[in-house]
Parts: C-alpha cells; sequence; structure tokens
C-alpha cells in the first residue's frame, strides 16, 4: 500500500475517535446551571470551521446521547453565533483565526476544543494531540475554570498535559 | 435412705455429661458453619464492591481508550494478596488492561456481566462499566475467599472440638470402668468381710465352748479336790449310820424297847449325807454363765458346810463376813472361786492352821486407784488368808499363770488360779496374792459394789 493511501486510511480512524471523543468530553464536564434550561435540554456540540472531523460528527453522534440528553450538532461561522453552543470544536488549523474564536468565547461556559500543534498560539480548554500512536489531549483546567466550567478529574487524570486552575 | 439417692444420681452424670458434650459439640459446629456463611457473603460483597470500583474508576479510560490509564487502576488491585486476577474488558468484549497474580490462573477471553461464582475457594465477579447509561465495557475479578490461615484455623477449631470430645469420652469411659471395677471390687472385699465375719462368730462360738467346757472342768476339779474330803465325811456318816443300827440290832436282841435314840441318830447322819450330795451335785451341775445381783456374805454363808467339809478337821475355818454391798456376778462362778481359794489355802496348811474368809466394804480413792489401778470407786473386799507355807516371790509372781502348779504331777491341772483372775478381771474386779514364805498367804478380791439404784440410772 502506499504511503498516501495508507495514511488515507488511518487518518479516518483518528478523526473518528476525535470526533466520538468530542461528546465522550461532555459527561466528565459540569456547565453552570444556567448552561442548560432542562434536564432533557440537548446537548449543543457546534463546529467552527471546516476540517475532517466535522465530516464525519453527524455520522458518529447519531442516535448517541448524554445521559438524558440528546446531542445536536450545529454549525457556525463565527463565535458570537456559537455562544449559546455548549461544546464548540473549533477546526482547522488556521492559528489566526483559532486564536480570534477563542478569545470571543473566553468567559462563556463553552467547553472548547482544538486540534493544534504545541507550539500554536492558543488553544481551548481541550486540545488534542498524537502521542505515541493514540489520540490523547491536553487540558487547560484555567481556561476552565474562567468559562466557569468544572472538569471531572477522571478525565484530568487521563489526560496528556493538565494546566492545573489557580 | 440418702445413700440410694446419691448413687442415683451419681449414675445419671455420665448420660448427662454426654448429653451435655453432644449439645456443646453441635452448637459449636452451627456456631462455626453460621461464621462461615456469614464470612463468604461478606466476601462476595466485598469483592463484587472492588469490581464496581474498578469499574467506575475505569470509565473514563474505556472513553477515551486510554488503556495504560485502565492498566493502572487494574494493577492497583495487586496490593490486595486475595486478588488473583482482574481484566477490564471493552464494549467489544475483549480484555484491554490485566491482572494475573503468579501465572496460576488466566484471564477468560470473552466475560458476561453481570456475573458471579464461586469456584472452590475463588469467587468470580464480572460487573459491567457503565457511565451515563452506556455500557463501555466489564470488570472481571477473581478473589480468594478463603486463605489458607482461615481454612487451617477453621479446620484446627473443629478437629479442636471433636478432639476435646472425643477426650471428654474417653476420659468418661475410662472412670466409668474404673468406677465399676472398684465398685465389683469393694463387693468382692465386702462378700470377703461377710464371710471372715461369719468364721469370726463361728471361733467366738467355739471359743465359748471351749470357755465352758473349761470351767465345768475347773468345776470336776474342784471336785475332785473335795472328793477326797467328801469321801472321809461320808464314810463318817456311814460309820455312824453302821454304828447306831448295830446298837438297835443289840439292844433289840436284848429284848430292849428303850432304841428310839438310836433311830433318831441314824436319820440326822442320813440327812447330811443327803445334804451333802445335793450339794455336791448342784456345784457340779453345768450352767451358764449369769449374772446377777449377789450378797456375796450370804454367799460364803450359804457355801459354810462345803467350805467346812473340804477344808477337813486339821484346819480352822473362820469367817469374818462385815460387808453388807452387793456386787454384780455370776454367783456359780464366785462360789467356783471361793472354793479354788480356799482349797489352794488347805493344801499350803498340811499341818493345819487357821483359814479365814472375810468380806468387807471398801472405797478406792484417787491414790489407792493407782495402786490396784483400779478407778475410784465402792468395792466389797473378799479375802482368803491362811497360815501356810506362803510362796517366794518368783513362785508368787507366776502363781496366777495357767497351767504353774507347785503341786506334784498328776495332782491339780494349775488353772485354778489363772480362772479365777480371768473371771474377777471378767467382772471387772481386781486379784491381788500377798505371801512370805513361812508364814502364809492372803489372796485379796476386789468386785465392783452393785448399786441398784445408779444402775437403774445406768440402764
Amino acid at each position: 500500500m502506499s504511503a498516501s493511501a495508507a495514511l488515507a486510511e488511518e487518518l479516518p480512524l483518528e478523526v473518528a475517535i476525535k470526533a466520538t471523543y468530542l461528546y465522550k468530553f461532555a459527561p466528565f464536564v459540569q456547565w453552570p446551571d444556567e448552561a442548560f434550561p432542562t434536564p432533557t435540554a440537548p446537548l449543543r456540540l457546534c463546529v467552527l470551521g471546516n476540517g475532517p472531523v466535522d465530516k464525519v460528527l453527524d455520522e458518529v453522534v447519531a442516535g448517541q446521547r448524554v445521559g438524558q440528553r440528546s446531542i445536536s450538532v450545529q454549525r457556525f461561522r463565527n463565535a458570537r453565533a456559537a455562544a449559546g453552543c455548549h461544546i464548540v470544536y473549533v477546526a482547522g488549523t488556521n492559528d489566526g483565526f483559532v486564536a480570534a474564536t477563542l478569545a470571543g468565547l473566553h468567559g462563556t461556559p463553552v467547553l472548547t476544543v482544538t486540534d493544534l500543534p504545541a507550539d500554536a498560539r492558543a488553544h481551548g480548554v481541550i486540545n488534542f494531540v498524537i502521542v505515541g500512536n493514540h489520540v490523547r489531549f491536553d487540558i487547560d483546567d484555567t481556561a476552565a475554570s474562567s468559562n466557569r466550567l468544572v472538569i471531572s478529574s477522571k478525565l484530568l487524570r487521563l489526560a496528556h498535559a493538565v494546566k492545573p486552575r489557580p | 435412705m440418702a445413700m440410694p439417692n446419691i448413687l442415683a444420681r451419681w449414675k445419671m452424670a455420665p448420660t448427662l455429661t454426654l448429653v451435655g458434650a453432644a449439645i456443646l459439640l453441635s452448637a459449636g459446629i452451627a456456631t462455626a458453619l453460621y461464621q462461615e456463611n456469614l464470612y463468604s457473603a461478606q466476601k462476595v460483597r466485598e469483592v463484587t464492591v472492588q469490581a464496581q470500583i474498578l469499574a467506575a474508576s475505569v470509565t473514563a479510560a474505556l472513553d477515551f481508550n486510554d488503556n495504560v490509564a485502565a492498566q493502572e487502576y487494574v494493577n492497583a488491585l495487586k496490593a490486595n494478596p486475595e486478588m488473583q486476577a482482574a481484566g477490564v474488558y471493552n464494549a467489544d468484549g475483549l480484555p484491554v488492561a490485566s491482572y494475573v497474580r503468579e501465572g496460576r490462573t488466566r484471564l477468560p477471553a470473552k466475560v458476561r456481566s453481570p456475573a458471579t461464582s464461586v469456584e472452590g475457594n475463588q469467587l468470580v465477579v464480572s460487573v459491567p462499566v457503565a457511565h451515563d447509561g452506556a455500557v463501555l465495557g466489564t470488570v472481571y475479578v477473581r478473589s480468594n475467599i478463603d486463605t489458607f490461615e482461615r481454612r487451617l484455623t477453621r479446620y484446627g477449631v473443629i478437629a479442636l472440638l471433636a478432639g476435646m470430645a472425643a477426650l471428654l469420652l474417653t476420659v468418661l469411659g475410662t472412670s466409668q470402668a474404673a468406677l465399676t471395677r472398684a465398685n465389683r471390687a469393694l463387693e468382692a472385699r465386702a462378700g470377703e468381710l461377710a464371710d471372715a465375719n461369719l468364721r469370726l462368730y463361728a471361733e467366738m462360738e467355739e471359743r465359748e465352748k471351749a470357755e465352758d467346757a473349761l470351767r465345768q472342768s475347773q468345776k470336776m476339779e474342784a471336785i475332785g479336790q473335795l472328793s477326797g474330803g467328801i469321801a472321809h465325811d461320808f464314810n463318817n456318816l456311814l460309820t455312824v449310820i453302821r454304828g447306831n443300827l448295830q446298837l438297835l440290832e443289840r439292844r433289840i436282841g436284848q429284848g430292849q424297847t428303850d432304841v428310839k435314840r438310836y433311830v433318831d441318830a441314824a436319820v440326822e447322819a442320813l440327812k447330811r449325807a443327803a445334804t451333802l450330795t445335793q450339794r455336791v451335785l448342784a456345784f457340779s451341775r453345768r450352767q451358764p454363765l449369769s449374772p446377777r445381783p449377789v450378797n456375796l456374805n450370804r454367799l460364803v454363808e450359804d457355801m459354810n458346810e462345803l467350805l467346812r467339809h473340804s477344808v477337813g478337821e486339821t484346819i480352822k475355818l473362820e469367817t469374818r463376813l462385815t460387808a453388807d454391798w452387793w456386787i454384780y456376778c455370776d454367783a456359780n462362778q464366785m462360789e467356783n472361786v471361793l472354793l479354788n481359794l480356799v482349797i489352794n489355802a488347805r493344801d499350803a496348811m498340811p499341818r493345819g492352821g487357821t483359814l479365814t474368809v472375810a468380806t468387807e466394804n471398801a472405797h478406792i480413792g484417787a491414790l489407792a486407784g493407782d495402786a490396784t489401778g483400779m478407778p475410784e470407786g465402792d468395792y466389797v473386799r473378799l479375802s482368803v488368808r491362811d497360815t501356810g507355807v506362803g510362796m517366794s516371790e518368783a513362785v508368787r509372781s507366776k502363781a496366777i499363770d495357767p497351767f504353774f502348779t507347785t503341786k506334784p504331777q498328776g495332782e491339780g491341772t494349775g488353772l485354778g488360779l489363772s480362772m479365777t483372775f480371768g473371771y474377777v478381771s471378767q467382772s471387772n474386779g481386781y486379784l491381788d496374792i500377798d505371801s512370805k514364805l513361812g508364814q502364809g498367804t492372803i489372796v485379796t478380791i476386789l468386785m465392783p459394789r452393785y448399786d441398784s439404784e445408779s444402775a437403774a440410772l445406768r440402764a
């Protein structure tokens, strides 16, 4: 198999995993009370920008629930529009775009997830990272606390790197 | 009767103890089993909880496919020495993390949950890993529920209980056997004792018969002693009778009718002979010992005739009877005693002399008691004194020994004084011989006073 073909085959697995993680993070995150109007209100999983994860997200999320909540996937173009989401996946590798988006969502009860290399200008509360052959993630608990989010220690323990909250 | 009750209860004791031991043993075993059950249930709970804790811990790891994290949680169970194996399986049933102690067991390839089972002394628990209603995988745990020490202790305790019960039974059995043996030995002993007792009675009877025979022979001997004198007296009486009849014959032949005085004399002599005969017969009659109150003075006076005949004409017989107290004795034996002493006295005076028989009241005080060895009290003293040849100290000290006699062979058995001494002692009396060679002998007998009033009180 050619390298590109192999890469093309691997990519979907990594992408699928990242997509599943997006909603799998939800049970380990505690939003402030006003984030959910009712106990059965759906979990809003929003995507800003384009990327491979976005393409498989609908498939992966189909039929899944987070506790009692269903998952609704939405796509937006800017941060302001995504203000009511619970999880926002900022797709793309455009450093500047991501940084601006994150700044716009800072302080709102949103779990921001990014997929950027370590030396990027800004990262979300959770940032995917590949460790060995596995999809892992780094957690910025300081940012989480700024967004009034409480992240379960179970998730923190699994994180590759944690920036602890102050 | 207290004895049979105690014996009956004692017989029940072994049964009761057995029953008690059986109850204790059953109770002990029941308690042990109950404890075991409790322990097992508790152990199952514990292991299940451990599995559940592991399941809760690995939810995130399973969620995010973090096998390393899952393995960390599984490794934490290593610390529990009873944990034999543990494994975490993902939603597809494949193990993602595992631990097996010393390779003794293997993790199963597929696990169904929830499940609990006991295999031998191991408990197997599998628990689903779920988060928010979604099943992420399964946790499998295999643990020892019975450590070697616990099993040892349990069996040891039961063995101890059984051993104690066995020991108790053995002790009971042995003690019962010993008791039965002891009982039988006792019965045998009692039988022997009863036999010995019977033999003793038989011997006592024999002894009494022998004593009776001896007394009788003594009497006969005394009579034998007498018979010489009595025959002599009889002879005299017969001579008197013959003489008077001869005179009677002559006077009638001469035609005289004044013959009454010859007939009277003969009849008188006859009467005296008859009396003498009767006395001897009465004396010689075999009679059993029968003590009764006796007036010694009267006894001596009644025997006066007999005594005079026994001492003969060469010896002067004096009586000084001042005692008015009574004694308690067998009258016949006392007569025997007196006759015996008188005959001894006579024999000591071959050339004649004086024989004195005296009775008097006497009181033995504490001091005199020491000398005689008699308890303080009132006595009647009977003494027979002669003025005969006397005895040396050596002879005197042996005088009352049986078969001791100074008479030549064939004359006298030597039993008289010993029998006298025996009879006096038996009657709680006292006998003493005082003698000086060439001067004479005095034999003193002390018999306790018979006081009818105090005897009635004592009775």
